[in-house]
């Protein structure tokens, strides 16, 4: 059997000589390539389906919506709103959950640890405060990464390329679990308090999700539980709108942010966006966020003060002392340029380590071990700059969190300490908010560069964390030490805040290292709490955009192309003009009639190699013409549904039926349908007769073969399509488009490129 | 004017103008004098700072005189209350401002806090720490007699073996109020201890390892840096051993069912196939 050696044949057919081609070919192809080949970037992964967004029109669908009036359009509209409103309180709530579990228990380790540093400083011996730290921590991540690895591994990482996959229509396995929540939580707490270079922003926006979709389908497959409630939105398209709903609320309550949460759904769910849908959406962020902040006042001790809107505070920026003029313009875009650049370099490291791990560090094993050593090997990183450091700093009240003395003068502190010794999100704001002064610009140079490979390196463990925060850290130390050599190089005429420089390397690295563009201006915007800031973050955004784009892509993106998601992009790659349907679609496809014999059915179903999963139904009897034209399209899943209640055509007549089916019965197997294999079907079953004819879609999307790849594309994204029928002019089904059939063309390096399909 | 002001005083008009009485004007000169003695004080006392125990009289005082000023409104009829005219009758406002600064400064000193709860002298646990500073300083004098502050710092090994006690507990007891203080910070103070208290400690801390060279900890570098590069040599080892003997993950491709739309494709699938 011949393997897809064509792979890439097409860039080089858009640029090299037709005659030329063919003769590579030939000398190419006898050498056959193995069957199995090393992970690369360059494939597309069997596992993932598409989702269905565009509803399956079919008689039964017609009836009830025609059933429906307009007051009980009005209800479910209601419905809608509670939904949101109910995703937004939890979201609030398991924030909040986090950030008191996280504050309690990482105190509780900084504490310890600083009590034996203070001990043993006094009487020698610190290698077992070392030892202390790091053991400490390894068994805090060993738990944390123990419980991803093995139960849900879908929970690793911060959640937000999966729900950026969703939201782009792909179905991921497992993605919207309330088991992947568990693990999440639990994940995420452990590696914050393991003090890995970690923060749990971004796991919210991926517990958010999760609860939107575990509430609007009012029941739970994990646990079992039916609450007999929103039955209405038991499907893809509707559960698709609340996941976005609840991705914003994550947004908004990891960062204070609702309209950057907002804002986020839509840069990531942009095509199937309505007013309506982003009005509720909105709605549900700032419910998200108002749950949290008065939750967190209540336990901060000063109710109703509402003052902490988000997990990550990044306090006052005082917009009169911290004013900024045209002439650091120019600056802030230097920064961009470097925050870019840093970013790019962060990615590029980033992918080659992600590339080794999926490669040879695949074992849970493993990968537990690894995490384990990464944390081991964090806190030893953080311990010897601590043990080095000879920046001292006069205590100042009670703004150091956990004041370390070391080797200092009685009554000072050391600096890095408050840097290495804390857990990143205060970090953060210490370097936002500390005075002039504060830090030595050695220890932000070695801080910076010791924090970048960690960060780096701990993105991608199997453990469930995010990487805002870090991205943060790294611009915040490297913008305050370029704030401290600005006025230090201009002899002080410049009397530069060291604080808003960190503000804007903060933002310029987190730019370079995501790539998000509007949402994350509104995000840092609203975190910050000042709209003065706003122009300056949105240029350096832009440019640490630009230049990172053209090093390397996004780390999101970076990280859905090795997971080898069918991801569809904004628009068709710009050279995909000369590629037309017929090229692009699979064929032949198995197509069914319109009433068919069982035994065919199931012989398909179980048939491994027909692995679509939707089938275009044709007319049933060939005879009487010879056109077998196109009526209408059935999905794998509505066929296991009607095989499991023997909806037969001979049952039918003898009565047997006791009623029909409707669709409630479609709708309490989603999401999970049984495989075809536990569906059991006796031998004499087999020869009797299903009409398909009532549930099929029987006006489902179709193009001729001569549609160019871009526009088949359109089609595709804009309507959120799963399968596209492909015709000739007699309306005979010839081929079939799917996600995976657009999504192999990419635009690389060379050109045009195609992946091929790999089972993983 | 103010010999018209005196006529009309003297005919009896009731009139709106611009002038104190003379209880007022009394009022106003014992907030100034007041004034004088807080601020006089302060200055006095600024290094080392003794502002609290010295001055909390004058600023009680102070505090009294300027509530005298305040609740005048209900003394004296409508148009001649003395808050009104001391306090509001321009833009100024000079005995508002005053007010303000001296309550601002003793908030900035937080003050109260080493002070006892009506504010009449020092608190019992302020008085102990003042009681055991006095004692180390005393201890320190008392060893370092005969020698001169210039030697070289290895000759300060008397004070720190003779004063190690005192010191200890000084510090041991600031700590405490520091945590005591904390924990009852939700009840209206800041988390710092009264400027006297903190200057003090700080004085003392700054003799104690700077000039005298005292807390010198042991630096156990040798073994920390054993400990750290065999943490730091794990990764290196893990990485390199999964490389070596872990199987490389392959994946199987799977040959997609499509049309060759180049005719020299199609021939080589048929010949293969």
């Amino acid at each position: 059997q011949l393997t897809p050696s064509s792979f890439s044949r097409i860039g080089q057919l858009s640029n090299v000589d037709l005659n030329e081609d063919i003769h590579e070919l030939e000398t190419e192809v006898p050498r056959q390539r193995p069957n199995e080949i090393p992970h690369n970037e360059k494939l597309l992964s069997l596992k993932y389906e598409s989702l269905d967004y565009d509803n399956s029109e079919n008689q039964l669908f017609l009836e009830e919506e025609r059933r429906i009036n307009h007051a009980a359009f009005r209800t479910v509209e209601i419905k809608r709103w509670v939904i949101c409103a109910m995703i937004g309180i939890l979201t609030g709530l398991v924030a909040c959950f986090i950030d008191i579990v996280v504050e309690n228990l990482a105190g509780l380790k900084y504490r310890v640890v600083k009590d034996n540093i203070d001990k043993f400083t006094a009487k020698g011996g610190l290698s077992f405060s070392l030892l202390l730290w790091a053991t400490l921590n390894a068994s805090v991540v060993m738990v944390g990464s123990v419980i991803v690895a093995f139960i849900e591994p879908v929970a690793a990482g911060s959640g937000i390329p999966q729900i950026k996959c969703y939201l782009n229509g792909v179905k991921i396995p497992h993605v919207v679990r309330l088991k992947t929540l568990v693990i999440k939580v639990c994940g995420v707490i452990l590696s914050v308090v393991g003090g890995l270079a970690v923060g749990k922003e971004g796991p919210m926006i991926h517990s958010g999700s999760v609860i939107a979709a575990g509430i609007s389908q009012g029941r739970s497959t994990s646990l079992k539980r039916d609450f007999k409630i929103f039955e209405y939105f038991r499907r893809d398209t509707e559960k698709r709108d609340f996941v976005s709903a609840g991705a914003a609320a994550g947004v908004s309550a990891a960062f204070g942010a609702p309209v950057g949460g907002v804002l986020f759904s839509l840069e990531e769910g942009a095509s199937f966006w309505n007013q309506f849908l982003t009005w509720r959406i909105f709605f549900a962020s700032m419910i998200s966020t108002f749950t949290l902040n008065s939750v967190l006042s209540v336990y901060h001790g000063n109710a109703w003060d509402l003052s902490s809107p988000g997990l990550i505070n990044f306090g006052r920026f005082d917009s009169e002392k911290m004013g900024y003029t045209i002439q650091e313009i120019p600056i802030f875009i230097f920064m961009g340029v470097v925050g870019g650049i840093l970013g790019a370099l962060f990615n590029a490291l980033n992918y080659w380590l992600t590339m080794f791990r999926i490669r040879y560090i695949h074992r849970p094993c493993l990968q537990v071990v690894e995490a384990m050593l990464v944390a081991a090997v964090t806190a030893t990183v953080g311990f010897v700059m601590i043990y080095c450091s000879r920046d001292c700093q006069p205590i100042q009240g009670s703004s150091v969190a956990y004041p370390l003395q070391l080797f200092c003068a009685d009554g000072e502190y050391n600096s890095m300490a408050t840097a290495f010794f804390n857990t990143p999100e205060k970090s953060v704001v210490n370097l936002f908010h500390d005075p002039p002064g504060s830090y030595n610009p050695m220890t932000l140079g070695m801080f910076t560069l010791m924090y970048f490979f960690l960060a780096c390196w701990t993105y991608g463990l199997t453990v469930s964390a995010g990487v805002f925060i870090p991205s943060l850290l790294i611009g915040a130390a490297w913008g305050r030490l370029f704030g401290i050599s600005l006025s230090y190089l201009t002899k002080g005429s410049i009397w530069a805040d060291p604080g808003k420089y960190a503000l804007m390397g903060a933002a310029a690295q987190l730019g370079g290292i995501v790539r998000m563009t509007l949402s994350l201006t509104v995000i840092m915007m609203e975190a910050t709490g000042n709209v003065t800031y706003g122009f300056p973050i949105m240029l350096v955004l832009m440019t640490a955009k630009i230049v990172g784009d053209y090093f390397v892509e996004g780390l999101y993106d970076m990280h859905i192309q090795l997971q080898s998601v069918p991801f569809l992009h904004w628009e068709a790659p710009v050279t995909s003009h000369s590629l037309t349907a017929r090229e692009v679609m699979s064929t032949p496809v198995t197509c069914l009639r319109r009433i068919e014999r069982v035994g065919t059915v199931v012989d398909i179903l179980s048939d491994t190699s027909s692995n679509h999963n939707g089938f275009p139904v044709v007319e049933s009897n060939p005879d009487t013409t010879q056109v077998a034209g196109l009526r209408g399209l059935i999905l794998r899943s509505q066929l296991i549904v009607l095989l499991k209640h023997k909806v037969f055509v001979e049952r039918a007549n003898l009565n047997l039926v006791q009623r029909r089916l409707k669709l409630k019965d479609f709708r309490d197997a989603y999401p999970r349908f049984p495989p075809i294999q536990s569906i059991h079907v006796s031998q004499d079953e087999r020869e009797c007769m299903i009409d398909l004819s009532e549930f099929m879609n029987p006006s489902p999307y179709t193009v001729p073969q001569e549609a160019s790849l871009p526009r088949v594309f359109k089609l595709f994204r804009a309507l959120g399509l799963r399968h596209l029928v492909v015709v000739d002019n007699r309306n005979e089904v010839v081929g079939m488009v799917t996600r995976k059939d657009l999504a192999r063309y990419r635009l690389g390096k060379e050109g045009l490129e195609e992946l091929s399909l790999a089972q993983t | 004017a103010e010999e018209l002001a005196e006529e009309l005083w003297s005919a009896g008009l009731p009139g709106d103008l611009p002038e104190l009485e003379p209880e007022c004007r009394s009022l106003l000169a014992a907030f100034a004098e007041g004034s004088a003695a807080l601020t006089d004080c302060l200055g006095r006392r600024a290094r080392p700072v003794r502002l609290c125990q010295g001055c909390h009289g004058h600023y009680r005082h102070l505090l009294a005189q300027y509530g005298t000023i305040a609740r005048a409104i209900g003394n004296s009829s409508e148009s001649h209350n003395c808050a009104k005219s001391i306090l509001t009758s321009d833009r100024l406002q000079i005995v508002v401002t005053l007010s303000e600064f001296f309550n601002e400064t003793w908030e900035a000193a937080n003050c109260a806090n080493c002070l006892k709860n009506n504010s009449e002298g020092l608190s019992n646990s302020t008085e102990e720490f003042l009681d055991l500073f006095n004692k180390s300083l005393t201890c320190f004098e008392h060893n370092l007699q005969g020698q001169t502050v210039y030697l070289s710092p290895n000759n300060y090994t008397e004070v720190c073996k003779n004063c190690n006690e005192t010191y200890t507990k000084l510090n041991d007891l600031y700590n405490h109020l520091q945590r005591m203080n904390r924990q009852g910070g939700e009840s209206g103070h800041s988390a710092h201890l009264c400027i006297d208290v903190e200057d003090a400690m700080n004085i003392t801390r700054k003799l104690w390892s700077r000039t005298f060279n005292c807390s010198v900890p042991c630096s156990d570098t040798v073994p920390v840096i054993a400990v750290s590069s065999f943490i730091l040599f794990l990764p290196i080892v893990f990485y390199l051993s999964s490389f070596l003997h872990s199987k490389q993950k392959k994946r199987i491709l799977i040959l997609p069912k499509r049309i060759q739309s180049n005719a020299s494709l199609v021939n080589i699938q048929e010949k293969y196939s």
